[in-house]
């Protein structure tokens, strides 16, 4: 096999992997700090401080506030490592958390996004029924800037794949797209969203990615394309083996058909007056006129039996010759 | 003494003499009487209430007789309250009768608007004049029903099926406390017949289709639908092949009238009642309900949603698996619905836990069904509140289970892809023909510099072209100046279409000239004749009679 620069496409190529060069270099400066997230990953749950648990369920806010303004992937991930970075060297108290979370989410969206898909503050707050206000969440989004140096344009897991991903099909011949890129930034996303892979570096964690979908696949071509990716990343052959395996149980959990049932306990519901009004009105409530039991006669809750064992004993339904003719009628 | 055996009729009675129409002894209390005579003090008294006294023509008049009469009745209503054994077998007749003598009239036609235009609301319903008495007449029955010493075996005589025939016919009245009467006098009446109750229940039904199939007007729907939620509650298992007929056949029809609000709530309750009883009845009537549901008439529509929580809510699983894709592509409509109640009321059955348990358990075949409509709405509805409805419903779904989200996503996409690559071609075609039209030599010369535009609003038969042509020598395909010929070409054209519009009008004359023809019906003899003879009957009379 040729090396990766020198096939046909060999220009598309070489621009490729100058991108990835420079993208290994910068990695590292955005990874959350080491130490931080251990802290997290140690902290128990009546702790007054952030949990592996309390982290996972915002970023369930955030996909979803990012699939509802229609974001991109790249916000969404840049959102996760904002968020990741900022919890790792800050201590931060739980009731801040949804806060916090609109704000990575806002910064996000304006690094990444075009001007006019950028939700505004207002309605980010009026969508996710926070109850702070526009201005607290302004100076939260100083206090990240802050932090976090500015540094907004950070080197994620979701370039790599794209990178990879577009070297992987220069080289392929016959030009049939085998991996599907949709299905990856897919498979990433479901990463995201377990704290466990805020520690792995964006390289190892898109090559793992990558790994496990070639392997699905079984072509040869593309794992040969692979390794030498690896080589040229520096990847060691055990970094890769720990990510792949924990991304493969990742995926395994990402594909399982069962479905959880929905806690909507935490989503607050509004409607309008009127329909309001309506949802209380339309319960009709037990009526006024007590029930007539299809084979006894009805007896007022006072009388006497006497009633019962005088009306009783008269015409049965079925035994009338009136039977006959309703049977015919509905005939 | 006065008595009216017509039921129907009201008559004035003047204050002749110092009682009036009643008799001196009727007029004693029950107190003063011995025992022994109040028999029949009641029974006098119950025939003077026979007595109709009028309240629309001229409601001051006998204003003494009237409160006489109130009295009366006031008294026997409580005498029958609270005395026991004092209902005989002789009273039953003369209750009956006061009962009928009294009620049973034609009702007065309405002065509201009927149906659907009759807002409960706004239209304030024409409230019977003769309620003083009327109250306490229908009070009194209902006392003579419910007492203990009430004997069905007995009255059973005398309340029979003519009787409930005319009971029945003044549900139709607009005033809503004698309605209420009614509904409370029908239930006893059925509880207590057993023989009255398939003939009952087969009236009912008649008004029902007539209401549903002829006439979309009758003021005791409500009324009749809350006695049968009580007879439905009451129905013995397994239920009976009639109950099930009524039920597809009258109750689910019911859903189609335009005036439903007045009485949904009530038919609603009717409905799940049957589905609570028998849930094998689930999927026809969330199907009758489907093949129902409105299409421009969103108050109704809101109703509906309304009417399918509440079956929802105890509805089997095993049940709602039949039923669930087409309902939840009605859904889907309703929540992409521009009208914001509708879209609202769709989207809060998302706060339903059994609702969503439900769905989570089938969530492979219902989320790609509702997807499109959420995932499109999502900034895009104009009111502000289903935002953050939808936001809620995408985010519960999306907590399902994120892979079947995501590949529901990517399907979502790959559709509109497509769509956008056939809008596409179509364009492409639709150039690929107008370059093809500009290419062909009869378009050249005074054509050429035209715009696409104009050249579509020509005639394009070869004809018109040679016509235009060969006046003005234009045949070679040299391009044109611009000013003077073009102008030439403008007035020619003018001038030809002119006289093409007016050749055609001709022609419409030529083709079709004007045949008008009668209907011939045929005519009978026999009337033929018998309106004749009734003519020279006329003849005769009007010679005798000196006008």
């Amino acid at each position: 096999m040729k090396d990766l620069a020198s096939y046909e496409h060999n220009n598309e190529a070489h621009k490729l992997l100058k991108q990835i060069n420079q993208y290994l270099e910068q990695e590292s400066k955005f990874l959350p700090r080491a130490s931080g997230l251990l802290a997290i990953e140690a902290s128990l749950e009546n702790d007054d401080c952030i949990s592996p648990k309390l982290r996972d369920a915002k970023v369930e806010d955030l996909r979803s506030l990012t699939r509802f303004f229609g974001c991109s992937t790249e916000t969404f991930v840049l959102a996760i490592n904002l968020l990741d970075r900022f919890l790792s060297i800050m201590k931060v108290r739980p009731r801040h958390l949804p806060c916090l979370g609109l704000s990575v989410f806002h910064l996000a969206a304006k690094t990444i996004e075009e001007e006019c898909n950028i939700p505004s503050a207002h309605d980010l707050l009026r969508i996710s029924h926070c109850k702070f206000t526009v201005s607290d969440l302004k100076r939260m989004e100083k206090i990240v800037n802050e932090k976090l140096n500015g540094e907004f344009k950070a080197v994620t897991a979701l370039d790599f794949l794209h990178l990879y991903h577009a070297l992987a099909h220069c080289h392929v011949i016959n030009g049939k797209e085998f991996l599907i890129l949709d299905r990856l930034e897919a498979q990433l996303k479901a990463c995201c969203c377990r704290f466990v892979f805020s520690r792995a570096k964006p390289s190892v964690l898109a090559l793992s990615l990558l790994t496990l979908e070639v392997e699905n696949l079984k072509s040869g071509d593309l794992f040969e394309i692979i390794l030498r990716v690896q080589k040229h990343s520096k990847i060691s052959q055990y970094d890769l083996a720990y990510w792949r395996e924990l991304v493969s149980k990742c995926l395994a959990d990402y594909s399982s058909p069962e479905c959880c049932k929905p806690d909507n306990k935490k989503l607050v519901w509004i409607v309008s007056r009127r329909t309001a009004r309506h949802l209380q009105n339309s319960y009709y409530s037990v009526p006024e006129l007590p029930t007539i039991p299809e084979a006894g006669c009805f007896t007022e809750p006072e009388s006497e039996d006497s009633c019962e064992e005088m009306s009783c004993g008269e015409d049965g339904l079925s035994s009338s010759p009136q039977s006959h003719t309703e049977s015919e009628f509905f005939s | 003494m006065l008595t009216c055996n017509r039921a129907g009729s009201r008559m004035v009675v003047d204050a002749a003499s110092s009682n009036g129409p009643f008799q001196p002894t009727g007029l004693l209390h029950f107190r003063d009487v011995p025992a022994p005579e109040q028999e029949k003090l009641f029974i006098q008294k119950l025939r003077q209430c026979c007595v109709l006294f009028d309240f629309i023509a001229d409601p001051l008049s006998d204003l003494k007789w009237k409160e006489v009469k109130r009295a009366a009745l006031s008294e026997m209503v409580e005498y029958i309250t609270h005395n026991r054994n004092v209902i005989t077998e002789p009273i039953y007749p003369e209750v009956v009768h006061v009962f009928a003598v009294n009620m049973f009239r034609t009702l007065p036609p309405s002065s509201n608007p009927t149906g659907a235009e009759f807002d409960p609301e706004e239209d304030e319903p024409t409230l019977e004049a003769a309620w003083p008495h009327l109250q306490l007449v229908y009070e009194f029955f209902l006392r003579f029903l419910e007492s203990p010493d009430f004997q069905p075996n007995i009255a059973k005589k005398y309340i029979d099926q003519k009787f409930v025939m005319q009971l029945l016919e003044l549900f139709d009245s607009e005033d809503p406390r004698e309605r209420d009467f009614l509904k409370t006098t029908l239930h006893r009446i059925y509880g207590k017949f057993l023989g009255l109750r398939a003939y009952i229940r087969k009236q009912i039904n008649n008004i029902f289709y007539r209401f549903i199939y002829e006439t979309e007007h009758h003021n005791g729907i409500a009324e009749l639908l809350e006695i049968l939620g009580s007879i439905i509650n009451g129905f013995a298992l397994p239920l009976k092949e009639e109950h099930k007929v009524f039920l597809l056949k009258v109750l689910l029809p019911l859903h189609k009238v335009k005036s439903l609000s007045v009485y949904h709530p009530q038919l609603a309750y009717c409905v799940v009642q049957f589905l609570e009883k028998d849930s094998t009845l689930t999927e026809p009537v969330v199907m009758a309900l489907l093949k129902y549901w409105p299409k421009t008439h969103s108050p109704k529509e809101v109703m509906f949603l309304n009417e399918l929580e509440e079956i929802l809510d105890v509805i089997e699983p095993s049940e709602f698996v039949k039923v669930m894709e087409p309902l939840f592509r009605q859904l889907a409509k309703c929540v992409s619905s521009p009208h914001f109640q509708v879209a609202e009321r769709a989207l809060y059955y998302w706060n339903n836990e059994y609702i969503m348990s439900l769905i989570s358990d089938n969530a492979a075949k219902i989320l790609p069904i509702m997807f499109p409509s959420l995932y499109r709405n999502s900034k895009t509805h104009w009111n502000k509140t289903i935002h953050g409805l939808i936001y809620n419903a995408l985010k519960l779904f999306m907590e399902m289970n994120q892979k079947l989200f995501d590949d529901c996503t990517q399907q979502f996409k790959a559709e509109r892809q497509k769509e956008k690559a056939k809008l596409k071609e179509r364009e492409e075609a639709w150039l690929k023909i107008e370059n093809l039209a500009k290419a062909n030599p009869q378009t050249l010369g005074s054509f050429q510099n035209w715009s696409s535009l104009e050249l579509s609003m020509c005639p394009v038969s070869k004809n018109q072209y040679q016509l235009y042509i060969e006046p003005s020598g234009m045949n070679s395909p040299v391009a044109m100046e611009t000013d003077g010929p073009l102008i030439d070409d403008i007035q020619m054209i003018r001038k030809a279409v002119e006289d093409q519009a007016t050749q055609a009008q001709k022609d419409l004359r030529k083709d079709r000239p004007l045949v008008r023809r009668k209907s011939e019906l045929p005519q009978d003899i026999y009337t033929v004749k018998a309106l004749e003879s009734h003519r020279r009957a006329e003849e005769i009379i009007s010679a005798h009679d000196g006008h």
